[in-house]
């Protein structure tokens, strides 16, 4: 009796020491969130390569299929289609199950809480609960495809070579068009469901009147089931005419439920219809966002408003990707009219920026909005989402200069106080107005530019003087030589240029990329 | 006699305007249409305030403005504010008028209203995050050009009659010699346009021509000094 007791308390304490070493070992951690990374985020940089090589599989599987259907299959191609897609299949199929949850962390978590309430440890309540949670997933629509899509054509049953079909659902999960309209249609369960019942009901009741109507007379229909597939022909409105009533009686039936399938198909029709319409919408913004996470960079634009307008109207061909969103659904159509990406949606809310991918992507905030409460709360959400996300905010009241300092944005614009200073300067120091009007607007004459010299630049060990800016018609004004240092404004001529230097000179367009090509520096 | 200047709005630009034109020792003259602002520009201090109907071209007449005022349109009512441009403009032909506007449209309507600046809101700002995108050492850079956050800067300076720079064609001087780069000019011969150094055009500086320079504010004051006369230099800042 005592043994085995201790026998099955050791049994107890050697499940636990697996689930807890499994639980607190680093290389299985790390292993099982990479796997689970690579199979369902979208953001993953690899997932790509593995969707596309499942795709690859089910084609091919798929194309076979199809080949042998008028050609003898060469021997290759059945060792391919059934040992080496469907083990993948299965290995794919078994690691989706075992991502899914996890039974060692349950054990540990239960020892923890057991060890605790000094009570005895029971480990087959989390397994038996875990494996619960497994086999729910194994019951979700998508794992049963995953599932029946491992079983390898079987060739001598032709109908056993359908599973094949299921690979192509397996298509389903790569698919997110279809994913979406799925979702539509679950959507309008409740009225589709409706629709169901109300065919099923109209084709029984036509389906069996027409069975003891013709049954003795018409030598088409010969059992019940041909009855119920002339009435779901004829409802369809299809109407393969190989079975047609004969007698008056059953032309009125015919009749009766060509008018109701009629009614049916609008009704089903505009249930579709106007469900699409009521997520079109969010489907087109889901797509844009999208698009925009697999950009190595891209931009933010909060507020579609005068200021954003200047922005993106000032240069063409902005190298950044961009999404613009406003909270106001008549600037955000305002915005697709002129032709820019836009989508409704409140930039405070921590949602609407958590949807962009942070982790793989550099972003850039601009809060454009009029109103500066708005632009420090989105400059604070973005901040707390990821700190590493830049955000250039605007302040309307100077006096916020702090504030948005706190708040934890880069670089501050302040329209109002530069008009009014560039409105002062226009008035007491004319010259030097236009002068730096010019500049600061980026006007093609005074353009300031900078260059930074990476490794292995020409540059790098010549003199200023050995450069000939004057002939490029550059204006040279000096050496940012590390952030911290203070600028060098017009060094003297014999300063050598060294690596990481940033030369900052003024001119031309023309100038600067004719300085960029002379000296092969390219923006990286 | 002082500077004048009639400030046309004291809302949200007007107070920041007003407050640095008395730093330029411009004599401020304030009109409103709103009671309330005008309230507030007694309380900041201004003493030249007046309720005024800008619809009323009487009231507008009556304000004998001279041509050598400056004028600075900025109601915050975007209409009314291209309405007082226009009727300013056609009662007095040649007095400088500037105003702030917030959109490309309003710029427009401005300019053909009259105005003799457009100082646009968001252009400035909009081209700051271009350059903050694109070169973001040399807009720090000249972030603390224009804000005084660093101790270089720009200025501008006219040469007198009989200063050492006189006559002398642009490309002869040396300005390293003084630690400060020559951005570029006004030559009153040529025309009131502003001239890049970078234009690549040469040029002799005369007397009555402005050069705008950029250096270390030390070495710009001692720069002015060698180019102007310091008993001129008061009259000049």
């Amino acid at each position: 009796m005592i043994l085995k007791y201790l026998k099955s308390k050791n049994k107890k304490e050697i499940i636990y020491k697996i689930a807890f070493k499994l639980d607190h070992s680093k290389s299985y951690y790390k292993t099982k969130s990479a796997i689970s990374d690579i199979l369902n985020e979208p953001e993953n940089r690899y997932k790509k390569y593995i969707d596309s090589m499942i795709i690859f599989l089910i084609v091919s599987s798929v194309a076979i299929l199809i080949y042998e259907v008028k050609h003898p299959v060469p021997h290759w191609m059945d060792t391919y289609d059934i040992y080496i897609v469907s083990f993948i299949f299965l290995v794919e199929y078994l690691l989706r199950l075992w991502v899914h949850n996890d039974i060692c962390e349950a054990i540990t978590i239960e020892h923890k809480e057991a060890d605790y309430l000094s009570r005895e440890f029971e480990p087959w309540t989390p397994i038996k609960k875990a494996l619960i949670e497994k086999f729910n997933y194994m019951m979700r629509p998508s794992s049963i495809i995953d599932l029946l899509a491992i079983f390898p054509a079987y060739r001598p049953l032709r109908v056993l070579r359908l599973f094949v079909l299921f690979r192509v659902l397996k298509l389903l999960r790569y698919s997110k068009n279809i994913k979406h309209f799925m979702e539509v249609l679950a959507n309008k369960r409740f009225e589709l469901l409706t629709l169901l019942l109300l065919l099923i009901f109209i084709v029984m009741t036509a389906g069996i009147a027409l069975y003891v109507l013709e049954e003795q007379i018409n030598p088409n229909v010969n059992s019940l089931f041909d009855a119920l597939y002339w009435s779901l022909v004829t409802i369809s409105t299809v109407g393969y005419g190989d079975i047609s009533p004969v007698t008056n009686e059953g032309k009125v039936i015919s009749m009766l439920i060509i008018v109701s399938g009629i009614a049916m198909i609008s009704f089903a029709t505009s249930v579709i219809v106007s469900a699409f319409s009521e997520k079109l919408n969010e489907l087109k913004e889901n797509r844009i966002v999208e698009q925009i996470n697999k950009s190595d960079k891209f931009l933010v634009i909060c507020g579609y408003g005068q200021l954003a307008k200047t922005f993106l109207r000032q240069e063409e061909g902005l190298e950044h990707h961009y999404i613009i969103l406003d909270k106001d659904q008549e600037r955000v159509d305002e915005a697709i009219l002129d032709g820019y990406d836009a989508i409704k949606a409140d930039a405070s809310r921590h949602e609407t920026l958590s949807k962009f991918s942070v982790d793989y992507t550099k972003i850039t905030i601009l809060c454009l909005t009029n109103s500066d409460i708005e632009n420090i709360y989105i400059t604070l959400n973005a901040k707390i989402i990821d700190p590493k996300i830049e955000v250039i905010a605007r302040a309307n009241d100077s006096a916020l200069y702090n504030k948005f300092v706190r708040a934890g944005a880069d670089h501050i614009l302040m329209p109002n106080s530069v008009a009014n200073t560039m409105l002062l300067a226009a008035i007491s120091k004319p010259a030097m107005y236009k002068a730096v009007f010019d500049i600061l607007t980026g006007k093609n004459i005074a353009k300031v530019d900078e260059v930074t010299l990476y490794e292995d630049n020409p540059l790098i060990g010549s003199r200023i003087k050995d450069i000939d800016f004057k002939r490029m018609k550059l204006l040279f004004i000096g050496i940012q030589r590390g952030s911290d240092r203070p600028f060098l404004l017009n060094p003297p001529d014999d300063e050598i240029f060294q690596k990481g230097d940033v030369l900052i000179m003024m001119g031309r367009k023309i100038s600067h990329i004719h300085f960029r090509d002379m000296y092969q520096v390219h923006r990286i | 006699m002082r500077k004048r200047a009639f400030l046309f709005g004291y809302g949200q630009h007007g107070r920041a305007i007003a407050e640095g034109l008395k730093i330029e020792e411009f004599k401020v003259i304030i009109l409103e249409s709103e009671e309330s602002n005008l309230e507030v520009a007694k309380e900041d201090g201004f003493l030249d305030t007046m309720l005024i109907d800008i619809t009323k071209d009487s009231q507008l007449e009556s304000l004998m403005i001279e041509d050598d005022d400056k004028v600075i349109c900025v109601m915050d009512d975007e209409h009314l504010n291209v309405f007082l441009t226009l009727s300013l403009r056609s009662i007095y032909e040649h007095s400088f008028l500037l105003s702030i506007s917030d959109s490309i449209h309003t710029t427009q309507k401005l300019k053909k209203a009259g105005a003799n600046r457009v100082i646009s809101l968001y252009e400035v700002s909009a081209n700051r995050i271009h350059n903050i995108l694109k070169r973001p050492t040399a807009t720090q850079l000249l972030d603390g050009f224009v804000t005084n956050h660093s101790d270089i800067s720009f200025k501008e300076m006219t040469i007198p009659v009989g200063s050492r720079l006189d006559g002398v064609m642009v490309d002869d001087i040396y300005f390293g010699e003084y630690k400060v780069l020559l951005v570029g000019m006004i030559d009153e011969e040529l025309s009131q346009k502003f001239l890049f150094i970078t234009a690549g055009v040469e040029h002799k500086i005369d007397a009555g021509d402005t050069i705008v320079c950029i250096g270390k504010d030390e070495d710009l004051l001692e720069f002015e000094k060698s180019v102007v006369n310091t008993e001129d230099m008061e009259k000049l800042i």
